[in-house]
């Protein structure tokens, strides 16, 4: 058998049901990786052995008893509360039971460690964090994505096999896409959000499993919606290629993989390929970041704003204060815009199973500065890479990110979209790609895990 | 009067309103921020709205009922 720690995390929870592999040998083994790998990745800001082990003696059978996760530093654990990549969070905080942690401990799971994420939750990057940034498995001086760097770069840096996300404004997906992951965002309210400081008030955030294959994903997913997730074979899928810049103003290397990746799809579900139109793209991307904006000012007060630790960003104080300037008549124009697009999203639906385009539109930008090269020009990544990921947010679908290639040795992700409550849809196209693609990108190991095989275009 | 010159009061001017104090670096950063959002959000208060009222309450888990 490989090494127990280099399983996949349905081969360790099978391992572990069949008596091949001992739970706790798993757990020292990953606490003990954790010590070696982390430091080179900042992946993970925070063990507790103690508590791991406490938990392991405690778990149930289920179908995840033994394995070690690592979950986002967004939601609290009994023994923790959340610090959301920053100094100074706006909102109050707490150790408790978030619903993802029930959902792992009921599952058998072994929390082992909190993932480092971009402060504030605020960029597509995880360049910025009061922990100092997570770093990408496959090029350290690459940014890891965000906001959920520390469990993309946990995954992909082989730590552990699964690791538990939140994409508000894609980012469980941005993450997916920058460290060669596969990362579910869910329908809106299908999976644990209790706990959570937003949960409440948010229309946008989801949390969300980041794995290295779809077959993972579905599993740890399962968990995280409380139900089991089918698995299927698409066929005869109807794959909508949007048109404009979103799939056009793209890194060259970028789109020909997903070109590449989506006829790849095509031919393996016997399905076909129509372009498709969403007119209030452009506004469906603002609205997003309005309405996520805006919906994190309850907790604010002119006397918070004045009195910010020093320690959080420069970046992250003045964003906050920014906020609010952002006009009360531009969110309302969001929420009609968010009803615009959804219901042009019901009839594209209508006419097509999944929506194609690529997750990001060029591959991890150096963490010093995150600026990518498009036809276009110059922009910012969060700039760039809000186009693809904000509508699943808006509108609630479910959307995943695929690997699907690779360049400058940094892995290339292809988002696929999908209707409301369609999520195992996308699933089971993720897992035909893989087909397709003899899971050459899922099985592709960056360079600073052992026993990796280089990537290669 | 131009549009950078009207940015620049708009960002102090909204803040002292407010109340709210930023040093230069954050002043930066917010200026930065206006000049990202800020065109963006005058086409958004151009587009035509008046027969779209907002889902109330939307179920984002689901489609919205067809009309």
């Amino acid at each position: 058998m490989s090494e127990p720690l280099d399983l996949s995390l349905r081969e360790q929870a099978a391992a572990i049901a069949g008596g091949e592999v001992d739970a706790g040998d798993l757990l020292e083994a990953c606490l003990k990786r954790i010590e070696e790998r982390n430091p080179a990745l900042n992946a993970v800001i925070e063990t507790f052995p103690d508590r791991s082990r406490e938990m392991l003696a405690a778990a149930p059978a289920g179908p995840l008893h033994g394995v070690p996760i690592v979950i986002k530093d967004e939601w609290p654990l009994p023994w923790r509360a959340q610090r959301f990549g920053a100094a100074e969070m706006l909102a109050e905080t707490a150790p408790g039971e978030s619903g993802p942690y029930r959902a792992l401990r009921d599952a058998g799971a072994v929390v082992v460690g909190v993932g480092n994420m971009h402060e504030l939750g605020a960029s597509s990057t995880g360049n910025i964090s009061v922990y100092g940034p997570a770093r990408n498995p496959w090029n350290p001086e690459r940014c890891p994505g965000g906001s959920s760097s520390g469990p993309a770069a946990a995954v992909a840096g082989r730590l552990v096999a699964g690791a538990v996300g939140a994409d508000g404004v894609g980012s469980i997906r941005y993450p997916a896409a920058y460290c060669g992951l596969t990362g579910l965002k869910p329908t809106f309210g299908r999976s644990a959000m209790a706990g959570h400081h937003m949960a409440e008030i948010s229309t946008t955030i989801v949390s969300g499993a980041l794995c290295a294959d779809a077959a993972d994903c579905r599993l740890l997913d399962s968990v995280l919606f409380g139900e089991d997730l089918q698995a299927g074979r698409p066929e005869g899928l109807r794959i909508g290629v949007l048109r404009g810049e979103v799939s056009e103003d793209v890194a060259p290397p970028v789109r020909g993989a997903c070109d590449e990746a989506i006829e790849e799809l095509r031919r393996e579900s016997g399905g076909e390929v129509r372009e498709i139109e969403l007119p209030e793209l452009a506004a469906a991307t603002l609205a997003t970041v309005l309405i996520a904006n805006s919906e994190s000012l309850g907790g604010v007060t002119v006397e918070k704003l004045n009195d910010l630790d020093p320690e959080l960003s420069p970046i992250g104080r003045g964003l906050l204060k920014y906020r609010v300037l952002l006009p009360a008549i531009a969110t309302i124009k969001a929420a009609q815009v968010r009803t615009m697009a959804r219901r042009t999203l019901a009839k594209v639906f209508e006419e097509v199973d999944v929506i194609a385009c690529p997750t990001v539109p060029a591959v991890a930008p150096p963490l010093e500065a995150p600026l990518v090269e498009l036809p276009s020009g110059t922009l910012t990544a969060d700039e760039a890479n809000v186009r693809g990921g904000a509508l699943a947010n808006l509108t609630g679908i479910p959307a995943i990110s695929v690997p699907v290639g690779s360049s400058e040795g940094l892995p290339i992700g292809l988002q696929l979209q999908a209707a409301w409550g369609r999520d195992e849809l996308l699933l089971d196209a993720a897992e035909a790609l893989e087909r397709a693609n003899g899971r050459r990108w899922v099985e592709a190991l960056p360079p600073s895990a052992r026993g990796a095989e280089p990537l290669e275009a | 009067m131009e549009a950078s010159d009207r940015s620049d009061d708009f960002i102090p001017a909204g803040l002292a309103a407010y109340g709210i104090e930023a040093d230069e670096i954050e002043l930066a950063v917010i200026g930065a921020a206006h000049q990202t959002f800020w065109p963006p959000i005058l086409e958004l208060l151009q587009l035509d709205t008046s027969q779209v009222p907002a889902e109330r309450d939307p179920d984002l888990s689901q489609a919205p009922p067809s009309r």
